[in-house]
Parts: C-alpha cells; sequence; structure tokens
C-alpha cells in the first residue's frame, strides 16, 4: 500500500521536477516546482514525519515560491520565451552534471548513503515526532542550529545593506 | 504630526493600542444596522405621493363647469424654454371651452421637456398645472408625446390633495404594461 | 475476509469528508444573503428583498445566473494556468477542514458507536492549516497572471505580497497559542482551553488578547477581506485578480474566499475562544452549538467590519504587516516565553 503511494509520489515529483526545466516560460516551471515540491511534501508524510511534511509546505511551497512567483511575474514572458536558452555555460554545465550524476549513482548503489538506525521506533515518532525533533534539535544540535541562524540572519543584513546602498546612490 | 516632533504622544499611542477608532466607528455602524431601514417598498407596497409643489406630467384643467380652461394663448409655448409646447387654436363656440378660442392641438414633447414649470407660471387661466405623475417611462417613443386628450384627463393624485406622504400600492402587470395604484386613503408620513 | 469496524471506521470518514464538502459547498448561500442583507442594514436599506420573501431566495437566483453564464476565457490568456486557477483557489479553501475540531466525541444514540466531530486528529494540525490555507494564494496569483490583464497581474503580485507580509504574523501568532496550549494538535489546543470561560487563549493574561488581535489582522489580511482587500480593490483595479473571469469560474473564487472567511472565523474559535466548549455551565446545550454560535458571531464581526472600514493604502497595509505586527509579535513571544517558564 504504502509502496504503490511511494511511487505515485515519486513518479509525480519526477516529472515535474523535469517539467520544471524543460518549459520555457517560467511561471510554468513556477507551478511545476510546486507540484514537486507538494510531492516531497507528500513523501515526507509517508516516512511518518508529518512535521516535516507541514514544514515543507508551509515555508517552501506558501512562503518561497510565492516570492519567486513575485518575482517571476513581472517578468516580460513574451521576450523570455524567445531568447534562447542554451548559452556557454552549457559547456561547463554538461560535464558537471554528468558526474554528480556518476557520484549520485556510485553512493545509491554502493550502498554508502543508508544510515544506522537510531533508537527511535515508529511508537515513538507517530504521534510524538515533533516533540523528539524538537528536542534533538535544541540540545543535540544545538550548536550547528545557531549557526545556521546567524548564517541566515547574515544573509538578511545583507540583503537590506545591499539594497540601502541602491537607494542612496 | 504633532508627535513626530516633541517625541511620541502617549495619549495618541494608547488610543491606537486600544483600537479607539475602530471600536468608535464600528458602534456607529452597529447603530445603523439596529435601525430601522429608510427604503421605499416600491413599487410592490410603497410609493411616494410627492408635495403639491411637485413638477410632474403637465395636467390640463377644467373648471367646475366641466368646461376647458385652456384659451389656447399659446403663452405656455412662447415661456417655454425648450419649445416643447404645441399649440394651435381654433374657434369654437359649442361651450368646449371657457372662451371661443380652444387648442385645437395642444401637445408637449416630455423628451425635451425639463420640468421646469415655466409653462404653468404662464398660463393666465390656470388651465395648465404640472401634476404629480412621475411614471413616465416606457419602452418605446410613443409616450413621449403627450396630446391634449390624455392630459385633460385627471392624474390619479388630484390638486386637493396635500402629499409628501407615502402611500400604501399595488403593483399591476398587464399585457399591456405595468401599473403601480396608490391608495391615497391609506398614507403615513416618513420621518428622516 | 477484511474487519467489519475498518470498513466502519472507512465509511464513517467518507461520510464525514462529504457531509463537511457538501456543508461547505452549500455556505456561500447563506453568507452571500447574509452578507447583503448587513451590507444593507447597516447602510439603512433592506438588502435583498424582491425575490421570494424578505429576498431569501436571491442567492438561488444568482446562483442559477453563474451557473447559466457564458465561460469567458480571454483569447491570450494562459488558458491551461487560468483554467486550473479557481480549482487551486478552491481546493486549499475545502482541504482545511480535514483538520478541523468541530466537537468533541459524540455517541450515536442506539449505536453505540463513538463519533469524533472531526475528520482526523493530525498531531500537526495547527501546521496544516496555517501550510494548507497558505496554498489558496496561488490560486489568486495564477488566476491573476494568466488572465493576461493589467488589474488581474497588479491583483495578483498583491496578494502575493501581502500573503508573504501576513504570514509571518499570522504564524507567530499560532506559534504563541502552541506555547499557551502545549501542544500543535488542535484538538488537544480545544482540550487545554477546557473549564470556565478563564481558561481559553484569549484570557490568558496579558499576551492573550495581543496574540488574538494579531492573529485577526493577519488572518483579515491573507484571506482578502476589508481592509485589506486590496487584490480586489474594486476602487481601482475593476475587481482586482478575478477580472477576467465569468461564469461558474468566478463562482469558485467566491467560494473560495467565503469559505476562507469561515475557516478564519472557525480558527478565532478554535485558538482563542475555547472550540466547542460552554462558556458558562448551561446544561442541555450540545458543544456543537456553542461552537457554530461562536463561528457565527465571527462570520457577522468580518461582514460588519467590512462595511465600517474604508480600504488601506498600500504602503500602509505593509507597514502594519512589517513594523507594527511583526515586530510586536516578537516582543509578545519573548513574554510569553518568560510567562511559559
Ligand atoms: S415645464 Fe418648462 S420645459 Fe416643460 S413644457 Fe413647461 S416650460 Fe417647457
Ligand atoms: S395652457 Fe394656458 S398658457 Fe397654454 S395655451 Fe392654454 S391657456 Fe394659454
Amino acid at each position: 500500500m504504502e509502496q504503490i503511494f511511494f511511487y505515485i509520489f515519486a513518479t509525480i515529483a519526477v516529472l515535474s521536477a523535469i517539467g520544471v526545466i524543460s518549459v520555457r516560460n517560467p511561471v510554468h516551471s513556477a507551478f511545476y516546482l510546486m507540484v514537486t515540491l507538494l510531492q516531497v511534501a507528500a513523501i515526507f508524510i509517508l516516512l511518518r514525519s508529518p512535521f516535516l511534511a507541514a514544514v515543507q509546505v508551509f515555508i517552501y511551497v506558501g512562503a518561497i515560491m510565492v516570492l519567486f512567483l513575485f518575482a517571476v511575474m513581472v517578468l516580460d514572458i513574451g521576450k523570455e520565451e524567445l531568447t534562447e536558452a542554451f548559452n556557454q555555460q552549457s559547456v561547463i554545465a554538461i560535464p558537471a552534471v554528468v558526474v554528480m550524476l556518476a557520484l549520485i549513482a556510485y553512493m545509491i548503489i554502493g550502498g554508502k548513503l543508508s544510515a544506522p538506525v537510531g533508537g527511535y521506533t515508529d511508537g515513538i515518532l507517530i504521534g510524538h515526532g515533533t516533540e523528539v525533533l524538537g528536542k534533538e534539535l535544541y540540545t543535540k544540535y544545538l550548536f550547528p542550529f545557531e549557526v545556521v541562524s546567524i548564517l541566515l540572519l547574515v544573509a538578511l543584513v545583507g540583503a537590506i545593506v545591499l539594497v540601502m546602498k541602491d537607494r542612496q546612490g | 504630526m504633532n508627535g513626530k516632533k516633541g517625541g511620541v504622544n502617549i495619549f495618541e499611542l494608547i488610543k491606537k493600542v486600544v483600537f479607539t477608532d475602530f471600536v468608535k466607528g464600528l458602534m456607529v455602524t452597529l447603530g445603523y444596522n439596529a435601525t430601522k431601514s429608510i427604503t421605499l417598498k416600491y413599487p410592490d407596497q410603497e410609493k411616494w405621493i410627492p408635495y403639491r409643489r411637485f413638477r410632474g406630467l403637465h395636467t390640463l384643467n377644467r373648471d367646475e363647469k366641466g368646461r376647458e380652461l385652456c384659451v389656447a394663448c399659446e403663452l405656455c409655448s412662447k415661456a417655454c424654454p425648450t419649445q416643447c409646447i404645441t399649440v394651435i387654436p381654433m374657434e369654437d363656440d359649442t361651450g368646449r371651452g371657457i372662451s371661443d378660442r380652444v387648442a385645437r392641438v395642444w401637445k408637449v414633447d416630455l423628451v425635451r421637456c425639463l420640468f421646469c414649470g415655466y409653462c404653468e407660471d404662464a398660463c393666465p387661466t390656470r388651465a395648465l398645472r404640472l401634476g404629480r405623475d412621475y411614471e413616465l417611462a416606457c419602452t418605446d417613443s410613443s409616450c413621449n408625446l403627450k396630446q391634449r386628450e390624455e392630459l385633460l384627463v385627471p392624474q390619479a393624485v388630484p390638486e386637493s390633495f396635500e402629499g409628501g406622504v407615502v402611500a400604501s400600492s399595488t403593483f399591476i402587470v398587464t399585457p399591456a404594461g405595468i401599473r403601480i395604484k396608490a391608495d391615497l386613503a391609506k398614507t403615513k408620513r416618513r420621518n428622516w | 475476509m477484511p474487519d467489519i469496524s475498518l470498513i466502519a471506521t472507512l465509511a464513517l470518514m467518507v461520510i464525514k469528508v462529504l457531509v463537511i464538502t457538501m456543508i461547505l459547498f452549500m455556505l456561500p448561500l447563506p453568507l452571500t444573503y447574509v452578507e447583503r442583507k448587513v451590507a444593507g442594514h447597516i447602510q439603512v436599506r433592506l438588502g435583498p428583498w424582491r425575490v421570494g420573501p424578505h429576498g431569501l431566495l436571491q442567492p438561488f437566483a444568482d446562483m442559477i445566473k453563474l451557473i447559466l453564464k457564458e465561460d469567458i476565457v480571454p483569447d491570450k490568456a494562459d488558458k491551461f494556468l487560468f483554467k486550473l486557477a479557481p480549482f487551486m483557489a478552491m481546493i486549499p479553501a475545502f482541504a482545511v477542514y480535514a483538520a478541523i475540531p468541530f466537537g468533541d466525541k459524540w455517541t450515536i444514540p442506539f449505536l453505540d458507536r463513538q463519533v469524533s466531530l472531526y475528520i482526523t486528529d493530525m498531531n500537526v494540525g495547527i501546521l496544516y492549516v496555517l501550510a494548507i490555507s497558505g496554498l489558496g494564494v496561488y490560486g489568486l496569483i495564477f488566476g491573476g497572471w494568466s488572465s493576461n490583464s493589467k488589474y488581474a497581474l497588479i491583483g495578483g503580485l498583491r496578494s502575493s505580497a501581502q500573503m508573504i507580509s501576513y504570514e509571518i504574523a499570522v504564524s507567530f501568532s499560532a506559534i504563541g497559542v502552541v506555547l499557551l496550549s502545549k501542544s500543535l494538535s488542535l484538538v488537544e489546543i480545544v482540550k487545554h482551553q477546557g473549564g470556565t470561560i478563564l481558561h481559553w487563549n484569549f484570557f490568558y493574561l496579558p499576551v492573550g488578547p495581543v496574540w488574538f488581535f494579531i492573529f485577526l489582522i493577519g488572518a483579515t489580511a491573507e484571506i482578502n477581506r476589508v481592509p485589506f482587500d486590496l487584490p480586489e480593490d474594486e476602487g481601482t483595479l475593476g475587481a482586482g485578480f478575478h477580472t477576467e473571469y465569468s461564469g461558474m469560474r468566478f463562482a469558485f473564487f467566491m467560494l473560495s474566499e467565503y469559505v476562507a472567511m469561515v475557516t478564519v472565523s472557525v480558527m478565532s474559535v478554535v485558538l482563542f475562544f475555547g472550540g466547542w466548549n460552554a462558556p458558562f455551565n448551561i446544561p442541555f446545550v450540545p458543544p456543537i452549538l456553542w461552537f457554530i454560535g461562536k463561528v457565527i458571531l465571527f462570520i457577522y464581526f468580518f461582514m460588519w467590519l467590512r462595511f465600517t472600514l474604508p480600504r488601506y493604502r498600500y504602503d500602509q497595509l505593509m507597514t502594519i504587516g512589517w513594523k507594527i505586527l511583526i515586530p510586536v509579535s516578537l516582543v509578545n513571544l519573548i513574554i510569553t516565553g518568560l510567562m511559559k517558564i
């Protein structure tokens, strides 16, 4: 049962991900990206972490994609569609993609991606997943958590500083 | 404005924090929500009967013996700023009018008329009055031109009726058109 | 041989989903009528009057009109997204109700079976509701963009910016409620407010009312109600994002807007006013009636607000969101945290 659902979600996710990079219209790309992110959220639910699923929908689909769209919508789509999408980047991009795919394939085949199973069983995770996550994050992983927060803060301040300069100039 | 120069006005701040203005506004609308509506239920149930000074459709009067008061002097058509009244006189000694000069044709073009009332002021015999019929709309141009015969028929609201009231009315739909019949016996004043 | 009780549970689930969906589909009929009546009476008019007694059949007349109207798709519109957008607005509005608790367990008489008056009790219910209701904005954005009309585009842009700005404040107030109730599950949040009226989150002084007003303002902005209805600002934008829509597609936008308004009313009741808990101990009033009563009061409040306040200017909207609501909620969060230690 779960397997079937997983394959449904995964297929849609991959197809729409292909859609993101293959359609010419940026708004359509954004739409496909949204579908992909929603499918990923569904897969999170299958993995017994509704918290992550909700946050995925909330942050990525609900906020970040809306920001993307805000920027994309004001583009002049008509011109965007006409311009050739391929340029010099492809010379570097194609080898890079090939190398990365090969790396991923190697990792999957070699089975290096699996981590040792922790002490949390289904019984604990269902119903208390959020609590477990929160406790871990704020005790064991407090340092990386704070580092990430500061990183985000720096990015935020940077963005504001850039805009301020722009206005003065 | 004031707050910016001399520090923050503390009273203004408190007012904002507890949404005083919002609450005031909401209370006003709540008050209106509870008051009775002023809408006239026209045409189904109520109809406004205007005051005597109202200037509606023209009406041609007769004297108490039933003779036409109009003497076809054409003063009304001369006084009319839009020249929408046409009067063609003729001689008649059958006692149709109060004198031997009566109107052969007396017509008013309502599309041009601006209901200024100059015509009724000009009339020496008080034959012409602007009455209180105001439902003049129709679906074709046939009703634009009002002839003498039509205007001689007394209007629904007699001159003696004071007006300024709401009468209860009935809405009558007939194949010939729609009609709103007001019952002048059942009236009430409105206090707005 | 499948388990009888499993089938019963599934059937019950399907029935619950169907009942709630049907209720939500029918909801705009009374709501449009009531909204127009409230508008009328606030403006000392009568509102709908001529179709049926007291105009009661007006919504049905409107519905027939909307169904019979031609479904116009502008020639230069992006057909795919244009046709999809109304559904993208509608589906999230309905999906939210999967997590909303209308009442506690209730035993069916004669059958001796317990039924819970909610579809699921998710342990991340509050996040689910916020996340899903936030998705509704895609309908507005895509609808506005795909119409290929400047008014619709500006409406869509405004709704996306507005949504981003106010989502933050609303989530902060949700965090506040979670702190007060110590759970992410909506059922638990309501249960935590049981007892007397003073247990309601709204009366958790001094932070409760502040959270409530932050939530109320933010949520009003997110569902595009006056005074924050800039995406469909009829004074300057025609009809905003749904300028180009007609017939049933327009009706779907209307539907999702009304459902969103009900969602916000329901969420205010659930998060701050004790859900189905009775404020006073009056016997024989079933909890669901308390719930419905409180929701109706909120719906009236939103209509009342709509016909009282003028619309904010766009920069004022942004100022309220970023410079007032977010700092206030940050301070309030600290106070709440300290009080809960
Ligand atoms: S009311 Fe004025 S415009 Fe009309 S017919 Fe009389 S004089 Fe002419
Ligand atoms: S209505 Fe009066 S003013 Fe006009 S022609 Fe007759 S008498 Fe003269």
